[in-house]
């Protein structure tokens, strides 16, 4: 096992009431998780937790010493109004506690570079594709330095060329950083090419298991949702 | 204001006079026209409404108090006090009585409004003064008014600048900015304490109307004119403008001051869209 980045210790998620059974896992640095259920079953409360955006309802939520999580959102939550450039959407990365109150903004240049983003520096991040949006939000990603990442829905809305090229540039990124990622993704592609661990959570069931991909794809529960049938 | 046609020689001649009232309309144009920024990018437009609104109200209740009950109220101190609780009205959670925030903030625009006009009608020796202030027909401003939307400008505008990047991020991605540790609720509720602070102020001297205006209309046309890193600078200057500009139309037009300043401050916005149109097809 590689360095325990994060530890959820019998965590349990939901709004007042409890959405599944308590949550014990490991990530360590470097592993590529992808987190995995229907909609409604319980996955972005679970992100909200783990990232200290929601409370948990009982268990802990534990980061390692100096470990940085950062988070890359569904694109849909930017607003259009924002004439901001990409590189004061990267910039916004290196900020900190505090961080914000020196006058000289962060250097963006090797992040945007990292994703092979460079020329988009100076358009407004509104007017992107896309594809360029995720390719930003990735080098925002690196610019924040984290140690953990975590990404919503990062190839929704992204067709079959521009998701591969963002799961690739994603895994650049965890390999050059040594960077944990965790990915809530509906794209059955994510966890089979790329993710080392899935967490699958079902709130219906109420079922909760993580292993590797090969461990999920023979759960019953995770075969009769996603209408695989055994061989 | 003259009733002839007035003259560059009558303006300058009552420079003195009405130096204070110029200066305080360029002061508080330009600094609610720099946080005007955030009113609008953050779709709060209607809380400036209801903030300067409450404003006026707190003004005229004040001097009723003073009248009614014969207690010494500062209107000032009225317009801060209501303004404030206006500023409470952002931290309620409406949905939890199925309504909407819009809905709210309307409810609380049209009541303010309505509870000014009432008020001033039981203080018919302040008429004039509440009228000026829901309207802002005030010709003269008194120079401790001046100081003090200087001061409040400065101090607002000060720490808005400092904390620049963090109010970007905090407004255009919380969520993340909240994992980066950074304190989204406190820069929100002090951004909006200054806000509420400055137009409290800026509407004793000026009025309602124009504190709203100066609140939507410059950051509106900056935002449609340049680029983010120039959005706040130019904001200011055509706030500051639409301050100075309308005062001197109000003068030689013989319009009232507050409407003069909102028109021109509209106008700015009326050239913007079709040059903010051909920037962004060239």
């Amino acid at each position: 096992m590689s360095e325990a980045l994060l530890r959820c210790r019998d965590l349990v998620v939901g709004y007042r009431e409890p959405l599944l059974p308590p949550i014990d896992l490991t990530i360590g640095r470097g592993e590529f998780w992808s987190v995995v259920g229907r909609n409604g079953s319980g996955k972005t409360t679970w992100f909200r937790t783990v990232l200290g955006l929601a409370a948990p309802i009982s268990g802990t939520v534990e980061l390692g010493p100096g470990v940085r999580c950062s988070y890359v959102p569904q694109r849909s939550a930017f607003d259009a109004l924002y004439s901001v450039t990409a590189r004061d959407v990267v910039g916004m990365g290196a900020e900190r506690h505090g961080s914000f109150f020196r006058l000289r903004a962060p250097d963006t240049r090797d992040a945007l570079a990292a994703v092979d983003a460079g020329a988009l520096a100076d358009r407004p991040f509104r007017s992107l594709s896309e594809g360029q949006k995720q390719r930003v939000l990735l080098a925002r990603l690196v610019a924040s330095g984290a140690g953990l990442a975590f990404l919503d829905e990062p190839t929704a809305a992204m067709d079959i060329v521009a998701e591969q090229e963002a799961l690739t540039l994603l895994d650049g990124i965890r390999h050059r950083f040594g960077t944990a990622v965790v990915v809530v993704s509906h794209s059955l592609a994510v966890f089979r090419r790329h993710a080392d661990h899935v967490l699958f959570v079902d709130r219906a069931a109420p079922v909760v298991m993580h292993g590797t991909p090969g461990e999920l794809e023979a759960h019953p529960v995770f075969r009769a949702r996603y209408g695989m049938h055994h061989a | 204001m003259p009733e002839t046609a007035a003259t560059w020689a009558d303006f300058v001649a009552g420079w003195p006079i009405f130096r204070d009232a110029v200066v305080c309309g360029i002061v508080a144009g330009a600094a609610l026209g720099f946080l005007g920024v955030w009113v609008v990018v953050r779709r709060m437009v209607f809380v400036a409404a209801v903030l300067s609104q409450a404003a006026g109200l707190g003004v005229a209740l004040a001097f009723w108090v003073g009248m009614a009950l014969d207690l010494p109220a500062e209107p000032l101190v009225g317009a801060v006090l209501l303004s404030l609780a206006a500023t409470g009205l952002f931290t309620l959670r409406p949905e939890r009585l199925h309504l909407s925030r819009e809905s709210v903030l309307a409810a609380a625009w049209v009541l303010a409004g309505g509870l000014a006009v009432m008020i001033g009608e039981r203080i018919t020796a302040e008429a004039h003064d509440i009228n000026a202030i829901l309207f802002g027909s005030a010709v003269l401003v008194r120079p401790v008014d001046l100081a003090l939307v200087a001061g409040v400008a400065a101090v607002v505008v000060g720490g808005a600048l400092l904390a620049r990047r963090g109010l970007l991020f905090a407004a255009f991605d919380p969520d993340v900015a909240r994992v980066h540790g950074l304190p989204v609720s406190i820069l929100d509720g002090a951004l909006w304490l200054g806000v509420a602070l400055l137009v409290s102020v800026a509407t004793r001297a000026l009025g309602a109307l124009p504190v709203f205006a100066f609140s939507v209309l410059p950051a509106l046309a900056a935002l449609l004119l340049v680029p983010w890193r120039w959005v706040f600078p130019v904001a200011a200057l055509l706030g500051g403008a639409a301050g100075g500009v309308g005062y001197l139309l109000a003068f030689f037009e013989n319009f009232p001051v507050g409407a003069s300043q909102t028109a021109v401050a509209g106008a700015f916005v009326l050239v913007a869209v079709p040059l903010g149109w051909l920037r962004r097809s060239a």
